[in-house]
Protein backbone atom coordinates (compact mmCIF):
# COMPACT_ATOMS: atom_id res chain seq x y z
CA UNK A 1 0.00 0.00 0.00
CA UNK A 2 2.65 2.05 0.95
CA UNK A 3 4.41 1.97 -2.55
CA UNK A 4 1.49 2.31 -4.49
CA UNK A 5 1.06 5.37 -2.02
CA UNK A 6 4.65 6.60 -3.19
CA UNK A 7 3.66 6.04 -7.02
CA UNK A 8 0.51 8.58 -6.79
CA UNK A 9 2.66 11.00 -5.43
CA UNK A 10 5.11 10.42 -7.42
CA UNK A 11 3.66 10.22 -11.53
CA UNK A 12 7.20 9.98 -12.82
CA UNK A 13 8.13 7.24 -11.27
CA UNK A 14 5.13 5.39 -12.70
CA UNK A 15 6.63 6.35 -16.39
CA UNK A 16 9.53 5.21 -15.20
CA UNK A 17 9.05 1.96 -14.31
CA UNK A 18 6.53 1.58 -16.88
CA UNK A 19 9.39 2.05 -19.53
CA UNK A 20 11.67 -0.28 -17.88
CA UNK A 21 9.46 -3.19 -18.08
CA UNK A 22 8.18 -2.40 -21.80
CA UNK A 23 12.10 -2.63 -22.22
CA UNK A 24 12.64 -6.17 -20.56
CA UNK A 25 9.40 -7.26 -22.52
CA UNK A 26 10.90 -6.09 -25.42
CA UNK A 27 14.18 -7.70 -25.12
CA UNK A 28 12.58 -11.06 -23.98
CA UNK A 29 10.59 -11.14 -27.10
CA UNK A 30 13.70 -10.08 -29.53
CA UNK A 31 15.28 -13.37 -27.41
CA UNK A 32 18.08 -10.68 -25.90
CA UNK A 33 18.70 -12.26 -22.51
CA UNK A 34 21.48 -12.01 -20.15
CA UNK A 35 22.94 -15.68 -21.23
CA UNK A 36 23.64 -14.49 -24.65
CA UNK A 37 25.54 -11.85 -23.33
CA UNK A 38 27.47 -14.16 -21.54
CA UNK A 39 28.57 -15.80 -24.48
CA UNK A 40 29.42 -12.67 -26.49
CA UNK A 41 31.90 -11.81 -23.62
CA UNK A 42 33.83 -14.95 -24.46
CA UNK A 43 33.69 -14.33 -28.08
CA UNK A 44 34.91 -10.78 -27.65
CA UNK A 45 37.73 -12.08 -25.68
CA UNK A 46 38.80 -13.90 -28.36
CA UNK A 47 38.50 -11.20 -30.55
CA UNK A 48 40.43 -8.84 -28.16
CA UNK A 49 43.39 -10.89 -28.46
CA UNK A 50 43.78 -11.87 -31.95
CA UNK A 51 43.46 -7.94 -31.95
CA UNK A 52 45.77 -6.51 -29.88
CA UNK A 53 48.86 -5.00 -30.72
CA UNK A 54 47.18 -3.86 -33.83
CA UNK A 55 49.44 -4.36 -36.88
CA UNK A 56 50.40 -1.05 -38.69
CA UNK A 57 51.92 -2.83 -41.41
CA UNK A 58 48.74 -1.67 -43.35
CA UNK A 59 49.98 1.59 -43.43
CA UNK A 60 53.41 0.94 -44.81
CA UNK A 61 53.05 -2.45 -47.17
CA UNK A 62 51.55 -2.42 -50.11
CA UNK A 63 48.03 -3.63 -50.72
CA UNK A 64 47.85 -5.59 -53.78
CA UNK A 65 44.82 -7.23 -53.82
CA UNK A 66 43.64 -3.10 -53.71
CA UNK A 67 40.04 -3.09 -55.18
CA UNK A 68 41.02 0.21 -57.72
CA UNK A 69 44.62 0.01 -59.11
CA UNK A 70 46.88 1.79 -57.61
CA UNK A 71 49.98 3.49 -59.61
CA UNK A 72 52.17 5.24 -56.68
CA UNK A 73 55.75 3.86 -56.34
CA UNK A 74 55.59 4.54 -52.61
CA UNK A 75 54.51 0.72 -50.79
CA UNK A 76 52.75 3.48 -48.33
CA UNK A 77 50.72 5.40 -50.85
CA UNK A 78 49.13 2.41 -52.21
CA UNK A 79 48.97 0.35 -48.39
CA UNK A 80 45.12 -0.13 -47.65
CA UNK A 81 45.20 2.45 -44.80
CA UNK A 82 46.20 5.19 -47.29
CA UNK A 83 44.45 4.29 -51.11
CA UNK A 84 41.55 3.22 -49.09
CA UNK A 85 41.71 6.56 -47.11
CA UNK A 86 42.63 8.35 -49.95
CA UNK A 87 39.76 6.72 -51.91
CA UNK A 88 37.05 7.20 -49.21
CA UNK A 89 37.98 10.99 -49.36
CA UNK A 90 37.53 11.27 -53.03
CA UNK A 91 34.67 9.21 -52.81
CA UNK A 92 33.20 11.76 -50.51
CA UNK A 93 34.60 14.66 -52.56
CA UNK A 94 32.78 13.71 -55.38
CA UNK A 95 29.52 12.49 -54.01
CA UNK A 96 29.24 16.18 -52.00
CA UNK A 97 29.78 17.62 -55.15
CA UNK A 98 27.04 15.86 -57.13
CA UNK A 99 25.04 15.83 -54.47
CA UNK A 100 25.32 19.76 -53.99
CA UNK A 101 24.75 20.59 -57.68
CA UNK A 102 21.71 18.54 -57.10
CA UNK A 103 20.24 19.42 -54.34
CA UNK A 104 20.63 23.43 -54.81
CA UNK A 105 18.32 23.83 -57.37
CA UNK A 106 15.90 21.11 -55.40
CA UNK A 107 15.84 23.08 -52.20
CA UNK A 108 14.87 26.19 -54.24
CA UNK A 109 12.19 24.34 -55.47
CA UNK A 110 11.27 22.79 -52.28
CA UNK A 111 11.52 26.10 -50.00
CA UNK A 112 7.62 27.48 -49.61
CA UNK A 113 8.63 31.03 -50.08
CA UNK A 114 10.47 30.72 -52.75
CA UNK A 115 8.07 28.19 -54.89
CA UNK A 116 4.34 27.53 -55.63
CA UNK A 117 2.76 25.20 -53.29
CA UNK A 118 2.06 22.56 -55.74
CA UNK A 119 6.24 22.76 -57.14
CA UNK A 120 7.66 22.48 -53.23
CA UNK A 121 5.24 20.11 -52.22
CA UNK A 122 5.96 17.57 -54.81
CA UNK A 123 9.73 18.32 -54.84
CA UNK A 124 10.03 17.64 -50.90
CA UNK A 125 8.32 14.34 -51.36
CA UNK A 126 10.84 13.40 -54.00
CA UNK A 127 13.57 14.36 -51.60
CA UNK A 128 11.97 12.54 -48.74
CA UNK A 129 11.87 9.45 -50.67
CA UNK A 130 15.87 9.31 -51.24
CA UNK A 131 16.01 9.78 -47.44
CA UNK A 132 13.90 6.76 -46.87
CA UNK A 133 17.00 4.40 -47.43
CA UNK A 134 20.23 5.18 -45.67
CA UNK A 135 23.44 5.34 -48.32
CA UNK A 136 24.26 1.61 -47.24
CA UNK A 137 21.31 0.23 -48.64
CA UNK A 138 21.64 2.52 -51.51
CA UNK A 139 25.59 0.89 -51.94
CA UNK A 140 23.72 -2.27 -52.21
CA UNK A 141 21.70 -1.58 -54.43
CA UNK A 142 24.17 0.13 -56.96
CA UNK A 143 26.54 -2.65 -55.86
CA UNK A 144 23.93 -5.12 -57.66
CA UNK A 145 23.16 -2.51 -60.76
CA UNK A 146 27.19 -1.20 -61.44
CA UNK A 147 29.41 -3.99 -59.63
CA UNK A 148 31.37 -3.66 -56.41
CA UNK A 149 33.62 -0.22 -56.80
CA UNK A 150 33.96 3.05 -55.82
CA UNK A 151 31.08 4.13 -58.68
CA UNK A 152 28.70 2.59 -56.39
CA UNK A 153 29.77 4.78 -53.74
CA UNK A 154 29.42 8.01 -54.92
CA UNK A 155 26.03 7.44 -56.62
CA UNK A 156 24.45 5.98 -53.43
CA UNK A 157 26.31 9.02 -51.14
CA UNK A 158 25.36 11.41 -54.15
CA UNK A 159 21.35 10.23 -53.79
CA UNK A 160 21.97 10.38 -50.06
CA UNK A 161 23.43 13.76 -50.00
CA UNK A 162 20.82 15.28 -51.97
CA UNK A 163 18.41 14.36 -50.26
CA UNK A 164 20.04 14.99 -46.76
CA UNK A 165 21.15 18.45 -48.44
CA UNK A 166 18.07 19.41 -50.02
CA UNK A 167 16.22 19.43 -46.90
CA UNK A 168 18.90 21.07 -44.86
CA UNK A 169 19.01 23.93 -47.75
CA UNK A 170 15.09 24.53 -48.36
CA UNK A 171 14.67 25.04 -44.58
CA UNK A 172 17.93 27.34 -44.57
CA UNK A 173 15.80 29.71 -47.29
CA UNK A 174 12.83 29.16 -46.17
CA UNK A 175 14.46 30.84 -42.66
CA UNK A 176 15.57 33.77 -44.66
CA UNK A 177 13.77 37.37 -44.01
CA UNK A 178 10.66 37.93 -46.09
CA UNK A 179 11.69 41.85 -46.40
CA UNK A 180 14.50 41.47 -49.24
CA UNK A 181 12.13 39.12 -51.14
CA UNK A 182 9.21 41.10 -50.86
CA UNK A 183 11.39 43.92 -52.21
CA UNK A 184 12.15 41.69 -54.79
CA UNK A 185 8.59 40.79 -56.10
CA UNK A 186 7.34 44.32 -55.96
CA UNK A 187 10.33 45.09 -58.74
CA UNK A 188 8.31 41.97 -60.91
CA UNK A 189 11.48 39.85 -60.62
CA UNK A 190 10.88 35.94 -61.55
CA UNK A 191 10.75 33.32 -59.13
CA UNK A 192 14.47 32.20 -60.46
CA UNK A 193 16.10 35.97 -60.13
CA UNK A 194 14.34 36.34 -56.36
CA UNK A 195 15.97 32.87 -55.49
CA UNK A 196 19.52 32.85 -57.03
CA UNK A 197 19.84 36.98 -56.02
CA UNK A 198 18.05 37.37 -52.77
CA UNK A 199 17.68 34.15 -51.23
CA UNK A 200 20.76 32.14 -51.69
CA UNK A 201 23.23 34.77 -50.72
CA UNK A 202 20.76 35.67 -47.96
CA UNK A 203 21.05 32.21 -47.19
CA UNK A 204 24.85 31.65 -48.04
CA UNK A 205 26.65 31.30 -44.51
CA UNK A 206 24.10 28.21 -43.42
CA UNK A 207 23.96 26.47 -46.99
CA UNK A 208 28.14 26.62 -47.00
CA UNK A 209 28.14 25.86 -43.43
CA UNK A 210 25.68 22.65 -44.47
CA UNK A 211 27.69 21.24 -47.22
CA UNK A 212 31.32 21.66 -45.47
CA UNK A 213 29.24 19.22 -42.74
CA UNK A 214 27.94 16.88 -45.63
CA UNK A 215 31.32 16.71 -47.02
CA UNK A 216 32.80 15.49 -43.58
CA UNK A 217 29.64 13.39 -42.83
CA UNK A 218 30.48 11.41 -46.29
CA UNK A 219 33.85 11.15 -45.09
CA UNK A 220 32.59 9.34 -41.80
CA UNK A 221 30.27 7.39 -43.95
CA UNK A 222 32.34 6.24 -46.53
CA UNK A 223 33.95 4.23 -44.44
CA UNK A 224 30.57 2.47 -43.54
CA UNK A 225 29.41 1.94 -47.88
CA UNK A 226 32.82 0.20 -48.27
CA UNK A 227 31.83 -2.80 -46.05
CA UNK A 228 29.24 -3.28 -49.04
CA UNK A 229 32.01 -2.98 -51.46
CA UNK A 230 30.67 -0.42 -52.76
CA UNK A 231 35.02 1.63 -52.41
CA UNK A 232 37.04 3.21 -49.61
CA UNK A 233 38.43 1.77 -46.43
CA UNK A 234 35.83 0.17 -45.43
CA UNK A 235 36.54 -2.53 -48.40
CA UNK A 236 39.94 -2.87 -46.59
CA UNK A 237 38.10 -3.31 -43.26
CA UNK A 238 35.39 -5.58 -44.27
CA UNK A 239 37.99 -8.29 -45.73
CA UNK A 240 40.55 -7.77 -42.81
CA UNK A 241 37.71 -8.18 -40.63
CA UNK A 242 35.53 -11.13 -42.42
CA UNK A 243 37.88 -13.27 -45.49
CA UNK A 244 41.67 -12.71 -44.33
CA UNK A 245 40.46 -12.67 -40.18
CA UNK A 246 43.13 -9.68 -39.46
CA UNK A 247 41.72 -8.45 -36.51
CA UNK A 248 44.93 -6.67 -35.72
CA UNK A 249 44.77 -4.93 -39.00
CA UNK A 250 41.52 -4.82 -38.81
CA UNK A 251 42.18 -2.33 -35.76
CA UNK A 252 45.22 -0.82 -36.82
CA UNK A 253 42.44 0.40 -39.58
CA UNK A 254 39.64 1.29 -37.82
CA UNK A 255 42.76 3.55 -35.64
CA UNK A 256 43.77 5.46 -39.01
CA UNK A 257 40.31 5.76 -39.67
CA UNK A 258 39.85 7.53 -36.48
CA UNK A 259 42.64 9.64 -36.33
CA UNK A 260 41.27 10.67 -39.97
CA UNK A 261 38.02 11.94 -38.86
CA UNK A 262 39.30 13.61 -36.24
CA UNK A 263 41.17 15.80 -38.18
CA UNK A 264 38.96 16.05 -40.39
CA UNK A 265 36.14 17.26 -38.26
CA UNK A 266 38.87 19.83 -36.61
CA UNK A 267 39.27 20.99 -40.75
CA UNK A 268 35.97 21.14 -41.07
CA UNK A 269 34.87 23.03 -37.81
CA UNK A 270 37.04 25.90 -37.98
CA UNK A 271 36.22 26.25 -41.51
CA UNK A 272 32.56 26.31 -40.78
CA UNK A 273 32.60 28.02 -38.07
CA UNK A 274 33.82 31.41 -40.30
CA UNK A 275 30.40 30.53 -42.21
CA UNK A 276 28.33 30.31 -38.78
CA UNK A 277 25.27 32.48 -39.06
CA UNK A 278 24.66 33.43 -35.10
CA UNK A 279 23.57 36.68 -35.68
CA UNK A 280 20.95 37.84 -37.99
CA UNK A 281 23.18 40.34 -39.51
CA UNK A 282 26.36 38.51 -39.51
CA UNK A 283 28.54 39.15 -42.05
CA UNK A 284 28.78 37.13 -44.93
CA UNK A 285 32.35 35.27 -45.08
CA UNK A 286 34.02 35.15 -47.66
CA UNK A 287 36.51 32.65 -49.20
CA UNK A 288 39.36 35.36 -49.57
CA UNK A 289 39.87 35.36 -45.71
CA UNK A 290 40.04 31.79 -45.49
CA UNK A 291 42.12 31.57 -48.94
CA UNK A 292 44.27 34.57 -48.76
CA UNK A 293 45.26 34.31 -52.12
CA UNK A 294 41.95 35.10 -53.29
CA UNK A 295 42.17 39.10 -54.44
CA UNK A 296 39.07 41.70 -53.76
CA UNK A 297 36.77 41.27 -55.54
CA UNK A 298 35.58 44.85 -57.49
CA UNK A 299 31.89 45.72 -58.00
CA UNK B 1 0.16 67.73 -65.70
CA UNK B 2 0.77 64.31 -66.59
CA UNK B 3 -2.01 61.12 -66.15
CA UNK B 4 -1.47 59.46 -62.97
CA UNK B 5 1.13 56.52 -62.18
CA UNK B 6 -1.13 55.14 -59.53
CA UNK B 7 -4.86 54.83 -59.19
CA UNK B 8 -6.86 53.10 -56.82
CA UNK B 9 -10.64 53.18 -57.17
CA UNK B 10 -13.14 52.30 -54.59
CA UNK B 11 -10.46 49.77 -52.99
CA UNK B 12 -11.25 47.40 -49.92
CA UNK B 13 -7.36 46.64 -48.53
CA UNK B 14 -7.09 43.94 -45.67
CA UNK B 15 -6.79 40.02 -44.94
CA UNK B 16 -10.34 38.95 -43.93
CA UNK B 17 -13.40 40.38 -46.08
CA UNK B 18 -15.58 40.57 -42.50
CA UNK B 19 -12.67 42.55 -41.02
CA UNK B 20 -10.86 45.12 -43.63
CA UNK B 21 -8.28 47.34 -42.61
CA UNK B 22 -9.15 50.20 -44.82
CA UNK B 23 -12.34 50.67 -47.03
CA UNK B 24 -13.32 52.82 -49.43
CA UNK B 25 -9.67 53.58 -50.79
CA UNK B 26 -9.13 56.29 -53.53
CA UNK B 27 -5.82 57.78 -54.59
CA UNK B 28 -4.73 59.31 -57.75
CA UNK B 29 -0.67 60.17 -57.89
CA UNK B 30 1.52 61.70 -60.47
CA UNK B 31 4.67 61.83 -61.81
CA UNK B 32 7.25 63.13 -59.40
CA UNK B 33 4.68 63.70 -56.59
CA UNK B 34 5.88 62.95 -53.37
CA UNK B 35 2.77 61.49 -51.07
CA UNK B 36 2.92 60.79 -47.37
CA UNK B 37 0.76 58.29 -45.52
CA UNK B 38 0.54 58.56 -41.56
CA UNK B 39 -1.49 57.24 -38.78
CA UNK B 40 -1.06 55.22 -35.75
CA UNK B 41 0.31 51.51 -35.83
CA UNK B 42 -1.23 48.67 -37.09
CA UNK B 43 -3.63 50.48 -38.55
CA UNK B 44 -3.17 49.22 -42.32
CA UNK B 45 -0.47 51.67 -43.75
CA UNK B 46 2.05 49.17 -44.46
CA UNK B 47 -0.93 46.85 -45.95
CA UNK B 48 -1.92 49.68 -48.20
CA UNK B 49 1.62 49.57 -49.26
CA UNK B 50 2.21 46.07 -49.99
CA UNK B 51 -1.25 46.22 -51.55
CA UNK B 52 -0.26 48.83 -54.53
CA UNK B 53 3.42 46.48 -54.45
CA UNK B 54 1.59 43.62 -55.73
CA UNK B 55 2.37 41.36 -52.59
CA UNK B 56 -1.65 41.44 -51.69
CA UNK B 57 -4.67 41.42 -53.78
CA UNK B 58 -7.19 43.81 -52.55
CA UNK B 59 -10.81 42.45 -51.53
CA UNK B 60 -11.96 44.55 -53.83
CA UNK B 61 -11.66 47.33 -56.05
CA UNK B 62 -9.47 48.62 -58.89
CA UNK B 63 -5.79 49.56 -58.45
CA UNK B 64 -4.27 50.26 -61.57
CA UNK B 65 -0.27 50.13 -61.27
CA UNK B 66 2.34 49.92 -64.06
CA UNK B 67 2.80 46.11 -64.65
CA UNK B 68 5.90 46.60 -66.55
CA UNK B 69 8.94 44.63 -64.61
CA UNK B 70 10.90 47.29 -62.48
CA UNK B 71 8.23 49.98 -62.71
CA UNK B 72 7.44 49.48 -59.06
CA UNK B 73 10.56 50.22 -56.11
CA UNK B 74 9.53 49.17 -52.94
CA UNK B 75 11.58 50.06 -49.81
CA UNK B 76 9.87 47.60 -47.15
CA UNK B 77 10.11 48.70 -43.02
CA UNK B 78 13.43 46.33 -42.94
CA UNK B 79 14.56 48.34 -45.80
CA UNK B 80 15.05 44.77 -47.46
CA UNK B 81 18.61 44.28 -47.85
CA UNK B 82 20.70 41.60 -48.04
CA UNK B 83 22.75 41.57 -45.23
CA UNK B 84 24.97 38.84 -45.71
CA UNK B 85 26.24 40.77 -48.94
CA UNK B 86 28.08 43.77 -49.59
CA UNK B 87 26.82 47.47 -50.55
CA UNK B 88 27.91 46.77 -54.19
CA UNK B 89 25.82 43.96 -54.61
CA UNK B 90 22.08 45.18 -52.80
CA UNK B 91 22.99 48.39 -54.69
CA UNK B 92 23.08 46.21 -58.37
CA UNK B 93 20.09 44.25 -57.12
CA UNK B 94 17.95 46.98 -58.43
CA UNK B 95 19.26 47.09 -62.11
CA UNK B 96 18.00 42.97 -62.04
CA UNK B 97 14.87 44.96 -63.11
CA UNK B 98 16.28 46.41 -66.01
CA UNK B 99 18.62 43.48 -66.92
CA UNK B 100 18.12 41.80 -69.93
CA UNK B 101 17.04 38.13 -68.85
CA UNK B 102 20.50 36.48 -70.51
CA UNK B 103 22.37 39.16 -68.78
CA UNK B 104 21.34 37.61 -65.26
CA UNK B 105 21.49 33.77 -66.07
CA UNK B 106 24.98 33.35 -64.56
CA UNK B 107 26.51 37.21 -63.25
CA UNK B 108 24.90 40.20 -62.08
CA UNK B 109 24.51 42.51 -65.26
CA UNK B 110 27.50 43.98 -67.28
CA UNK B 111 29.05 47.11 -67.74
CA UNK B 112 26.81 49.61 -68.59
CA UNK B 113 24.40 48.48 -65.24
CA UNK B 114 27.22 48.29 -63.02
CA UNK B 115 27.97 51.92 -63.66
CA UNK B 116 24.82 53.15 -63.25
CA UNK B 117 25.34 51.53 -59.83
CA UNK B 118 28.44 53.27 -58.87
CA UNK B 119 26.78 56.55 -59.77
CA UNK B 120 24.28 55.69 -57.61
CA UNK B 121 26.35 54.80 -54.87
CA UNK B 122 28.01 57.74 -55.57
CA UNK B 123 25.20 60.40 -55.40
CA UNK B 124 24.28 58.48 -51.82
CA UNK B 125 27.49 59.44 -50.44
CA UNK B 126 28.51 55.46 -49.78
CA UNK B 127 31.75 54.94 -52.54
CA UNK B 128 34.20 54.10 -50.03
CA UNK B 129 31.58 51.44 -48.61
CA UNK B 130 31.10 49.61 -51.42
CA UNK B 131 32.44 46.34 -50.26
CA UNK B 132 31.26 46.78 -46.94
CA UNK B 133 28.91 44.27 -45.22
CA UNK B 134 25.38 45.93 -44.67
CA UNK B 135 26.46 44.46 -41.07
CA UNK B 136 28.80 47.08 -40.75
CA UNK B 137 27.03 50.07 -41.49
CA UNK B 138 24.92 52.50 -39.53
CA UNK B 139 21.02 52.72 -39.68
CA UNK B 140 21.23 55.67 -41.77
CA UNK B 141 24.12 54.37 -44.25
CA UNK B 142 21.66 51.17 -44.85
CA UNK B 143 18.83 54.00 -46.01
CA UNK B 144 21.03 55.33 -48.04
CA UNK B 145 21.67 52.01 -49.86
CA UNK B 146 18.01 51.08 -50.19
CA UNK B 147 17.66 54.32 -51.84
CA UNK B 148 20.57 53.48 -53.94
CA UNK B 149 19.04 50.53 -54.95
CA UNK B 150 15.64 52.28 -56.27
CA UNK B 151 17.66 54.55 -57.93
CA UNK B 152 19.42 52.24 -60.02
CA UNK B 153 15.87 50.31 -60.67
CA UNK B 154 14.45 53.63 -61.57
CA UNK B 155 11.13 52.68 -60.95
CA UNK B 156 7.94 54.51 -61.94
CA UNK B 157 6.36 54.46 -58.61
CA UNK B 158 8.85 53.71 -55.11
CA UNK B 159 6.83 53.13 -52.12
CA UNK B 160 8.66 53.79 -49.39
CA UNK B 161 7.44 52.00 -45.78
CA UNK B 162 8.85 53.95 -42.71
CA UNK B 163 12.04 54.39 -44.24
CA UNK B 164 13.22 57.26 -42.56
CA UNK B 165 12.30 54.87 -39.50
CA UNK B 166 13.93 56.25 -36.02
CA UNK B 167 16.75 58.25 -37.92
CA UNK B 168 18.15 61.10 -35.76
CA UNK B 169 17.26 64.40 -37.17
CA UNK B 170 20.22 65.39 -39.17
CA UNK B 171 20.04 61.92 -41.13
CA UNK B 172 16.45 62.12 -41.20
CA UNK B 173 17.15 65.07 -43.17
CA UNK B 174 19.69 64.14 -45.69
CA UNK B 175 17.71 61.10 -46.87
CA UNK B 176 14.71 63.80 -47.30
CA UNK B 177 16.41 65.52 -49.71
CA UNK B 178 17.77 62.13 -51.68
CA UNK B 179 14.09 61.40 -52.22
CA UNK B 180 13.17 64.91 -52.84
CA UNK B 181 16.21 64.66 -55.45
CA UNK B 182 14.82 61.29 -56.88
CA UNK B 183 11.23 62.07 -56.90
CA UNK B 184 12.14 65.73 -58.93
CA UNK B 185 15.00 64.71 -61.37
CA UNK B 186 13.71 61.34 -62.36
CA UNK B 187 10.04 62.03 -61.83
CA UNK B 188 9.02 59.34 -59.96
CA UNK B 189 6.34 59.26 -57.88
CA UNK B 190 6.93 58.30 -54.33
CA UNK B 191 4.77 57.31 -51.34
CA UNK B 192 5.91 57.56 -48.35
CA UNK B 193 4.69 55.80 -44.75
CA UNK B 194 5.98 57.81 -42.05
CA UNK B 195 4.70 58.38 -38.26
CA UNK B 196 6.08 61.74 -38.10
CA UNK B 197 2.95 64.06 -39.45
CA UNK B 198 5.14 67.17 -38.78
CA UNK B 199 8.06 65.72 -40.52
CA UNK B 200 6.20 64.54 -43.93
CA UNK B 201 4.91 67.70 -43.85
CA UNK B 202 7.78 69.43 -44.46
CA UNK B 203 8.69 67.27 -47.91
CA UNK B 204 5.82 65.81 -49.16
CA UNK B 205 3.30 67.65 -52.06
CA UNK B 206 0.13 65.59 -50.04
CA UNK B 207 -0.27 63.75 -46.74
CA UNK B 208 -2.99 61.17 -46.75
CA UNK B 209 -3.98 59.88 -42.87
CA UNK B 210 -5.18 57.01 -41.96
CA UNK B 211 -8.06 57.70 -39.69
CA UNK B 212 -10.39 54.16 -38.75
CA UNK B 213 -10.23 52.27 -41.94
CA UNK B 214 -10.78 55.31 -44.23
CA UNK B 215 -7.85 57.43 -45.68
CA UNK B 216 -8.40 61.42 -45.96
CA UNK B 217 -6.04 64.12 -47.56
CA UNK B 218 -5.02 66.18 -44.50
CA UNK B 219 -3.48 69.52 -44.20
CA UNK B 220 -0.86 69.37 -41.20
Amino acid sequence: MKIIQHLQKRPSLIVYTGIVILAILISNKLGITIDNLGQAWGNAGILWSEMFPPDFSVVTDRASWSQTKCTWEADWACSAAIHGLMETIEIAFLATLFGMLLSLPLSMMAAHNLSPIWLSTITRHFLAGLRVLPSLVWALIFVIMFGPGPLAGVLAMTLYTVGYLGKLQYEALEGVSRHPLEAARAMGLPRWQIARYFALPEASNAILSQILFMFEYNIRHGSVIGLVGAGGIGWYLNNYLGVFSRYDRALALIIVIYVAVVIIDQISLSIRHRFMDSETHAPRARWREIIPFFTKREV
Amino acid sequence: MPGPILSIRQAVIGFEMDNPLLVDVNLEVHPGEIIGVIGRSGIGKSTLLRTIAGLLPPISGDIDVPNEKGEIGYIPQRLGLINHQNVGYNVMMGALARAPFWQTLFSLPGAELRQSARDAIEAVGLSDKVLDSISQLSGGQQQRVAIARSMVQNPSLLLADECLGELDSETAKEIIELIQKLAKESNIAIIIVDHNPVRVATFCDRVLQVKGVRIEEVNV
